[in-house]
C-alpha cells in the first residue's frame, strides 16, 4: 500500500458528513415524533401489563419486537427512551434496541438481495438469528445490572417520575393540548438526540473519508484477524442497516464469518451510535456495551467459522 | 437561556434544519448526496421541521413550560446549527481524490455492491436471431451518439469484462464514456494510462464506492485529479493479472461538465 493511511480533506469530510445527516435526519425525526406520541398517548402501565412476567420471556419479546415495530438504528433511541419511561424494563428495551435494526423485514430483504449467489438464504438467516441471539444475551446481561449504572440520571428521573402517576391512563386534558405536548416532547427528544448524532456522524465521517481502507485488506487472510477487522470497519463506517449488506458483500477477500460479524456488530454499535446511545445510557454502560458486543460477536463468529466457509 | 428564549432557540434550530433540508431538495443539490429513493424523505422532513418550528412559536407554553421543552444551553444550540451550515457552505457536493483513493477502486464487477452473476442468456431461435426484448438483444442497452460511438458507462464496461457475451458487444467497438480523471497508480506499466472513475452509491455518498476503468492515451495526459472528462476510443479487454480488464484505447479525451446524475446506482 503506497498511499498514507490517514489523509484528511475538509471538503471530503463535509461532503460525507452532510450526506449522512441528510439520510439520517428523516429517521430520527420519525423516531422522535413517535416518541412524543408515546409520551402523551401510551398509558404508563400498559407496557408492564402486556409484557410477560418472566424476565427471560420479556427480554426475548423485546428481541422480536423489531419484526412488529421495525425501526432503524438512528430512530430507535428516542423511542426506547420513552418506552423505558413508560415502564418497559431496561433489559427488554436494550434487547429491542439492539435487535430491531437487524431483525426486521427490510434488513432481511436487503441482506438476501445483497448475497444472492453467495448462499443468501443461509446468510440472511444467520444474520437475523445471530442478531437476535446477541441482543437477547445483552438484554439478559442488563437484567443483572443496577438501573442507575445503565441509565443516565435524567432518564432515570423520568422513569421515577412516571411511576407514581396513578393508573397512568389518559389525562383529562383536551386532545389538542396533548398533541401540543406530544410535539414538545418529540422536539425535545429530536434536539437531544441530534446533538449526539452530529457528534457521532462527525467522528464517523472523519474516519470514513480520511482512513485508507486498504489498511484492512491484509487482515482478510486469517479469521482471527478478519473478524475484528471487519467489526472495526463497521464501527468506523457507521452504515445504515438497510444497506450495509450491499457493502459487506463486496469485501470478497474476507471470509463469510467476517462479513457476518460486520453485519451483526455494525447495526448494534458504531461511532455514530455510541454517541446516540449516550443520550439515554451512562458513558460507562455504552463503553461496556461496545466492548461486550465486540467480544461476544467476535467469539460467536469465530465459532461459526467451522460451519461457514 | 430562559424558558421563552429556549423556545425561540429550539424553533430557530428546527427552522435552520427545515430550510437546509428543503433547500437541498428544491435546488436538486440533494441528487449529489442521496440515492433517489431517499430524497423524498429528506424533503418531507424539511417540511415537517418547518411546521414544527412554526408550531413551537404559535403554541402557548403555559402548562407545558414545566415539562415541555427543557432549557437549551448555548453549546447544543451552536452544535446543532454551526456544523450543518458550515458543511453546507464548505461541501463541494462531490468527493475529492483523497476520499476516493482511501476507499479503493472497484475494477472487478464481482466487487461491486449488489452484483449478482448474470442469468443464462436467451438462446437464438431457429432463424438464428435473438428474440426481441431478451438480454441478448444489444440494441436494448447499446445506444449510439450522432457520431456512431456507443455511449456507455464505466460500469457497463466492467460488466462486459466479466461476461463473455456482453464483452463481444463492446470489444473493438468505438465507445464514449464520461467519468472523472485519476492517475493510475497500479496496472500502468508504460505510464500511459489513467483511471476513469465514477461513484457507485447504494444509499448516500457516505457509502459510495469508486468504480474505475483504464484509459490508455498516446501521449500520456495529466489533468487535475477528479476532473470530469469525456473519453472516446476503442473498447478492449486485455487479460491482465489473470482476468479481462476493461481498457479504452483513447482517440480523444476532453474536459466536460459533470453529468446531472453524478452517481451510478
Amino acid at each position: 500500500m503506497n498511499a498514507p493511511w490517514f489523509s484528511f480533506s475538509v471538503q471530503d469530510f463535509s461532503y460525507a458528513f452532510l450526506s449522512v445527516l441528510l439520510e439520517g435526519v428523516p429517521f430520527i425525526l420519525l423516531g422522535t415524533l413517535l416518541s412524543g406520541l408515546i409520551d402523551q398517548f401510551l398509558p404508563a402501565r400498559l407496557m408492564t401489563r402486556l409484557l410477560p412476567r418472566n424476565a427471560f420471556a420479556a427480554v426475548c419479546l423485546g428481541g422480536v419486537l423489531g419484526i412488529v415495530f421495525p425501526m432503524c438504528e438512528c430512530g430507535i433511541v428516542p423511542v426506547i427512551r420513552r418506552l423505558i419511561a413508560k415502564g418497559l424494563p431496561v433489559s427488554s428495551a436494550v434487547a429491542y434496541m439492539l435487535a430491531a435494526p437487524i431483525v426486521n423485514p427490510i434488513t432481511a430483504f436487503s441482506t438476501y438481495a445483497a448475497f444472492r449467489g453467495q448462499g443468501a438464504a443461509e446468510f440472511t438467516s444467520l444474520r437475523l438469528g445471530l442478531g437476535f441471539f446477541v441482543a437477547v444475551l445483552a438484554g439478559l446481561a442488563v437484567l443483572n445490572l443496577p438501573i442507575g449504572a445503565v441509565l443516565k440520571k435524567t432518564i432515570l428521573e423520568s422513569v421515577t417520575l412516571s411511576c407514581p402517576t396513578g393508573d397512568g391512563g389518559p389525562s383529562p386534558r383536551a386532545f389538542l393540548r396533548r398533541l401540543v405536548s406530544a410535539m414538545e416532547a418529540g422536539v425535545r427528544d429530536f434536539l437531544d438526540v441530534m446533538v449526539y448524532f452530529i457528534l457521532g456522524v462527525g467522528v464517523a465521517s472523519l474516519f470514513s473519508t480520511a482512513v485508507n481502507q486498504e489498511l484492512f485488506l491484509p487482515l482478510s487472510l486469517d479469521d482471527r484477524l478478519a473478524i475484528p477487522a471487519m467489526m472495526t470497519l463497521a464501527g468506523i463506517l457507521s452504515l445504515c442497516s438497510s444497506s450495509d449488506a450491499f457493502i459487506a458483500a463486496t469485501f470478497v477477500s474476507f471470509p463469510a464469518v467476517a462479513k457476518l460479524a460486520f453485519l451483526v456488530f455494525g447495526p448494534m454499535m458504531d461511532l455514530k451510535l455510541a454517541f446516540i446511545y449516550s443520550a439515554v445510557f451512562t458513558r460507562k454502560f455504552v463503553a461496556a456495551l461496545a466492548i461486550g458486543l465486540f467480544v461476544m460477536i467476535g467469539l460467536l463468529c469465530l465459532r461459526l467459522a467451522i460451519v461457514l466457509p | 437561556m430562559t424558558g421563552i428564549l429556549s423556545r425561540f432557540a429550539a424553533s430557530g434550530v428546527l427552522m435552520v434544519w427545515g430550510i437546509v433540508l428543503s433547500y437541498f431538495y428544491l435546488s436538486n443539490r440533494i441528487a449529489s448526496y442521496l440515492h433517489p429513493a431517499f430524497q423524498i424523505y429528506t424533503a418531507i422532513s424539511g417540511g415537517v421541521l418547518l411546521l414544527l418550528s412554526l408550531a413551537l412559536l404559535l403554541t402557548i407554553p403555559a402548562e407545558s413550560a414545566k415539562h415541555g421543552l427543557t432549557r437549551m444551553e448555548i453549546f447544543p444550540f451552536l452544535l446543532l446549527t454551526i456544523p450543518l451550515l458550515a458543511a453546507t457552505k464548505l461541501s463541494p457536493s462531490n468527493f475529492g481524490a483523497t476520499a476516493v483513493m482511501n476507499r479503493g477502486m472497484v475494477d472487478n464487477i464481482a466487487d461491486l455492491p449488489g452484483f449478482s452473476p448474470p442469468l443464462d442468456p436467451a438462446l437464438p431461435n431457429a432463424e438464428g436471431s435473438v428474440k426481441e426484448g431478451t438480454m441478448m438483444d444489444p440494441s436494448l442497452y447499446l445506444k449510439k451518439n450522432a457520431d456512431g460511438y456507443i455511449v456507455a458507462e464505466a460500469i457497463d464496461l466492467l460488466y462486459a469484462a466479466g461476461e463473455p457475451t456482453m464483452r463481444e458487444d463492446f470489444e473493438n467497438k468505438q465507445v464514449e464514456v464520461t467519468g472523472q480523471f485519476l492517475p493510475a497508480l497500479t496496472g500502468n506499466p508504460n505510464g500511459d494510462r489513467f483511471n476513469l472513475t465514477r461513484l457507485f452509491v447504494m444509499c448516500c455518498a457516505a457509502d459510495a464506492r469508486p468504480v474505475a476503468i483504464s484509459v490508455q492515451t498516446n501521449p500520456a495526459i495529466d489533468l487535475p485529479k477528479m476532473t470530469w472528462v469525456k473519453v472516446r476510443g476503442k473498447a478492449s479487454f486485455p487479460v491482465e493479472g489473470g482476468r479481462h480488464m476493461p481498457v479504452i484505447i483513447a482517440e480523444s479525451t476532453t474536459e466536460t461538465d459533470a453529468p446531472e446524475e453524478s452517481f451510478l446506482y
